[in-house]
Formats: structure tokens, sequence, C-alpha cells
């Protein structure tokens, strides 16, 4: 079995939660395991809400473009926009996970929790677009 | 999303049902922070029915407990889902925040 869709929103906040239900959905028809629904949704929306954040484009002004192809044996999700580029998996600054409580940083587990969720995950930057991949097997 | 209060003596528990991401991660912490107030002793955190955190619900909690941890209040979280649970281990939050597998045994933890 395999399947792919391709959702583009507008680059705010309050689409992203119409992208996880279009995604999970997508999991459903393609009976993914619970923890690799949970896995790709968790991913997409650090990466999707850092470009928001971060991308250096207006709110809403921009677009981004997310494809998610599922196969038997893995499923892959491209996000694709147009901000400065970035490779958040070089460049996003390590959370320190083993601080104690009064010592912890507020904020910067999104690439981290990606990076822990997900068996593969890399960046490149093509046609003047950030392209960041993720691939989580299915077994 | 929602959050509800129960006061069990001067233990406050906070029963958190839905999904918490970077869309109302901020109505979460209005209503976390809400529900805790003042005059508590200790604060547990039931995440028996959240069905979805991301590092933006982390961030909520974090300030939580921080803020709480400055008030010598204590605060716990229980009966986490499998996902959820592994959210809070891949961020390091279980070695910052007493996490129990029930809400009776963060109660009994938490009254003492």
């Amino acid at each position: 079995m395999s399947a792919s869709r391709i959702l583009r929103v507008p680059n705010r906040i309050e689409e992203l939660a119409g992208v996880s239900e279009a995604v999970e959905t997508l999991g459903r028809e393609e009976a993914w395991a619970p923890d690799v629904s949970y896995g790709v949704v968790l991913a997409l929306e650090e990466l999707a809400t850092n470009v928001v954040r971060h991308g250096g484009e207006e709110e809403g002004a921009s677009e981004i473009e997310i494809e998610v192809v599922s196969t038997d044996e893995e499923v892959r999700v491209e996000v694709r926009d147009k901000g400065k580029p970035f490779d958040p998996f070089r460049e996003a600054p390590a959370p320190n996970i083993d601080a104690a409580l009064e010592d912890r940083k507020i904020g910067g587990l999104g690439v981290h929790i990606v990076k822990a969720l997900m068996d593969e995950a890399f960046y490149r930057r093509e046609g003047g677009r950030n392209h960041v991949t993720m691939v989580k097997r299915r077994s | 999303m929602n959050v509800q209060a129960e006061h069990h003596d001067e233990v406050l528990l906070a029963k958190v049902e839905g999904r918490v991401d970077s869309s109302n991660s901020q109505d979460f912490e209005r209503q976390l922070q809400g529900a805790i107030g003042e005059d508590v002793k200790a604060v547990v955190i039931d995440l028996g029915q959240l069905a979805y955190i991301s590092s933006a619900g982390l961030r909520v909690v974090l300030l939580v407990a921080k803020t709480l941890g400055q008030r010598n209040v204590s605060i716990s979280l229980c009966a986490l889902s499998d996902p959820v649970q592994s959210v809070f281990e891949i961020s390091g939050f279980n070695r910052i925040i007493q996490i129990y597998d029930t809400q009776a045994d963060a109660l009994a933890a938490a009254g003492k």
C-alpha cells in the first residue's frame, strides 16, 4: 500500500492544526501504528512551527508546502518553505536536557524532539527554498 | 483542550484533556495558571486524557514547574499515555519533574 499527499498552507500557526488532522487521517487510511502517527504529526508540527516563527517571512504572507509519502516500509515527510536558508539539524542550538529544573532554559526542544523521534532527518536548500526531510520507518 | 481543577485538601489536582499544540499553548498556559491559583501546597497535573502534546505544551509545563519551584510548591505529573511519556522522556522532563503512573499514587505522595 502506498499513498501521498501534498498540503499547501499559509505560514500561520493557526493553519497547522488542519495539517495535523490531514496527516492523522492519512495515517488511519494507511494503517500507521499509533507511535508512527504520533511521531510524524509531532515532528511535522515542530518543523512547521519553526518555519512560521523563525523563517523570517511575515506571518500569513508566505506558503509552506508539505509532502507526505507513505509506503509499507516508511513514512517520508518533506517541509518546503521560502524563508531564509536555515538547516535546523545543524544550526538550531541543542537544549541542555540534563540541567536541573531551575537551570533549564525555556524552549528550544522542537528540533531535539524531531531528531529523537525520526529515523532520518536531513536538510537541503534547492530552488530558493528550504527542504527539510524526515523519515520514520514503520517497523 | 481543557483544564479542570479539583481541590484535594491542600493539593490542587489539574486534569488536562485533549490536545496541546502550538496553536493553543497560550490558552493552555492561561487555563493551567488559572487552575493553580495562589493558595496551594502541592500541584498534581493529571495527563491521563491528554491525547497529544508538542514542545509548545512542554514549554508551558516547564514554565509552571519553574514558577512553582520558586514558590516551594511541589509539582508532579501522572497517568501519561505511552506516546506522551516518551515525549517527556526525550525532553529530559522525567528527570526534573516527578512522574507517577496513577493519579492515586501522585495524590498520596503530594499529600504527605
